[in-house]
């Protein structure tokens, strides 16, 4: 089955970590550089970013993100850098522009910060399967109620894809042009759409049933289908990343 | 009427599900039979321009089905789906069988007509309004030969049509592929159903993992019993029966038979 999930197979040590650490990660990614605002701690947590996604072997499927972020953040240092208040310090000039330092620092400070972030999230999002994520945060104690919907997510959007093709096959087999130019394929879309959606409004009516018969609502304790997928160094790792954070909380209020 | 040659298709590279395949297909009604899986899906599919080939060519009354869209081919070569749910999308019966006619350009009064006349040969004709997600799976499979009747195509390929099927749905779908036959049109079939092979086909075609590996007069086919169990197939019960009393003559109905073993005690 197609899936919408960005999650690729590969074997190596990220891969093999489980959710949770790389949940722990995030955390890290998003707080070290707010409690240390200095840039070159936020180079050092990019560079970190970076080497991870190459270990994970994932740095290609980033490229297509990291494009528009880096689109995004352009337009940020150019704007900050020629008319952020407080521009003192003249760096260069083009044409009738002029370039300060106070403005650029300040982008390059919120530019770090964000492909830090953006590349916390993708070593999850690439290295962990969304079902492996979910089933991680219910034994951890989410709903499996909440779990379940998370994980539909994933699955309707594929399912209502290929419905969509099984209809269009059904219409074209019968003689309606579904091919060619935009309007003949427009005026083939809009009539999927209801069957399509009421499609998927009876699939819940009938999954509920299913669910329910499997005992979903059920009181007693759940077992899982899959083992748990243990990585060995897990606590380590967690407990690092706090540590890491409490020293960097450490320095800031002592130094 | 229809001339494929060296066709070959994979859904996933690597994977093919049907190799090389060469067949010229005439006047005569035609069965095509094998294993699940063995392609007969995947291969009338491919007849209908619905999947385009990976290499080979298919023509259709000399058209190359592959420059032309299904919509296009939809005049000449009418498919019922193997699954109905993959089929249906109208909310009433007879808008489902107005469907077809009224895409290739007849007028209304003439599509209700055809409809209305396709609906009768199912006996489905009194369920106008129903919706067509509540009829019966059997029902809902004859409305599927309904619809692609109506559309009056030359050639009619039907996917395992008597699925679900009780005596009376079987003796419909008979009907209604005599009458076509009666109307010169070209029916095909994928089916499971032997005994249904030999009273209606005059033609078979087996499969056998994406290839064609026995093609010929039924009562032929149903002879090589070395390559049907090859292909995991076994021949209609009275022609197995034939076979163990010892005759040589290949029987394909149970008529045949009791006509044949009157002749001898008459002898
Ligand atoms: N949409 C599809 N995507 C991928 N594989 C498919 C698809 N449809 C069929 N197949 C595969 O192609 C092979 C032939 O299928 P099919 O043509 O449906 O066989 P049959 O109709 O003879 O039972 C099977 O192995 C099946 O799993
Ligand atoms: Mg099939």
């Amino acid at each position: 089955m197609r899936s919408i999930s960005l999650y690729t197979e590969r074997n190596t040590v990220i891969h093999a970590m489980d959710p949770i650490s790389k949940l722990f990660y995030i955390l890290f990614a998003l707080l070290i550089p707010i409690i240390l605002p200095s840039i070159k701690v936020s180079i050092v947590c990019v560079v970190l970013g970076l080497i991870f996604l190459l270990v994970a072997r994932v740095f290609k499927k980033t490229i297509p993100v990291f494009s528009f972020v880096f689109l995004i953040l352009l337009t940020v240092i150019i704007i900050q850098g020629l008319f952020r208040p407080g521009n003192q310090t003249t760096l260069f000039h083009f044409g009738p522009f002029t370039l300060y330092k106070e403005g650029l620092m300040f982008a390059f400070g919120v530019a770090f910060r964000v492909i830090n972030i953006v590349s916390a999230f993708m070593i999850l999002i690439l290295t962990t399967k969304p079902s492996d994520l979910v089933e991680s945060l219910v034994r951890k104690g989410l709903s499996s109620k909440i779990g379940y919907v998370i994980i539909s997510v994933f699955q309707i959007i594929p399912e209502m894809m290929s419905s969509m093709e099984t209809i269009t096959d059904a219409q074209r087999s019968r003689g309606m042009e579904t091919e060619g130019n935009l309007q003949t394929r427009m005026k083939a879309f809009l009539p999927l759409l209801g069957p399509v959606i009421l499609g998927s409004l009876a699939n819940t009516k009938e999954r509920a049933m299913a669910l329910e018969v499997r005992g979903f609502n059920s009181k007693g304790p759940k077992t899982y289908l899959l083992e748990e997928k243990k990585y060995r160094y897990s606590k380590v790792v967690q407990w690092g990343i706090l540590l890491g954070i409490a020293c960097a909380l450490a320095w800031r209020i002592l130094v | 009427m229809i001339t494929v040659s060296n066709l070959s298709y994979a859904y996933q590279k690597g994977n093919p599900v049907l190799i090389d395949i060469h067949l010229n297909i005439d006047q005569r009604s035609t069965a095509i039979i094998g294993q699940n899986g063995a392609g007969k899906t995947t291969f009338v599919k491919l007849l209908k321009g619905l999947l385009k080939p990976f290499e080979g060519e298919v023509f259709i009354q000399n058209q190359q089905v592959k420059n032309r869209t299904a919509a296009e081919l939809a005049k000449i070569i009418g498919l019922v789906f193997q699954n109905p749910n993959d089929q249906i999308f109208k909310n009433k019966v007879l808008d489902e069988v107005m469907f077809g006619p009224l895409n290739m350009g007849i007028d209304k009064q003439q599509a209700t007509e055809n409809a209305m006349e396709a609906l009768e040969m199912v006996g489905l004709h009194d369920k106008l309004d129903m919706n067509p997600h509540d009829l019966s799976l059997s029902e809902k499979k004859l409305l599927c030969i309904a619809s692609v009747v109506a559309m009056d195509t030359n050639i009619i390929i039907l996917d395992e049509p008597t699925i679900a099927q009780d005596y009376q749905g079987k003796e419909t779908i008979k009907k209604v592929i005599k009458t076509l036959k009666e109307k010169n049109k070209l029916v095909m079939t994928i089916i499971h159903d032997m005994d249904f092979v030999a009273e209606n086909f005059e033609r078979t075609i087996v499969f056998n993992e994406g290839k064609v590996i026995l093609d010929g007069d039924t009562r032929f086919v149903f002879a090589q019993k070395d390559i049907l169990k090859s292909a995991h197939v076994e021949a209609p019960e009275i022609t197995k029966l034939g076979e163990k009393l010892g005759y040589r003559k290949t029987f394909l109905t149970i008529e045949e038979f009791i006509d044949y073993k009157n002749q001898e005690r008459n002898l």
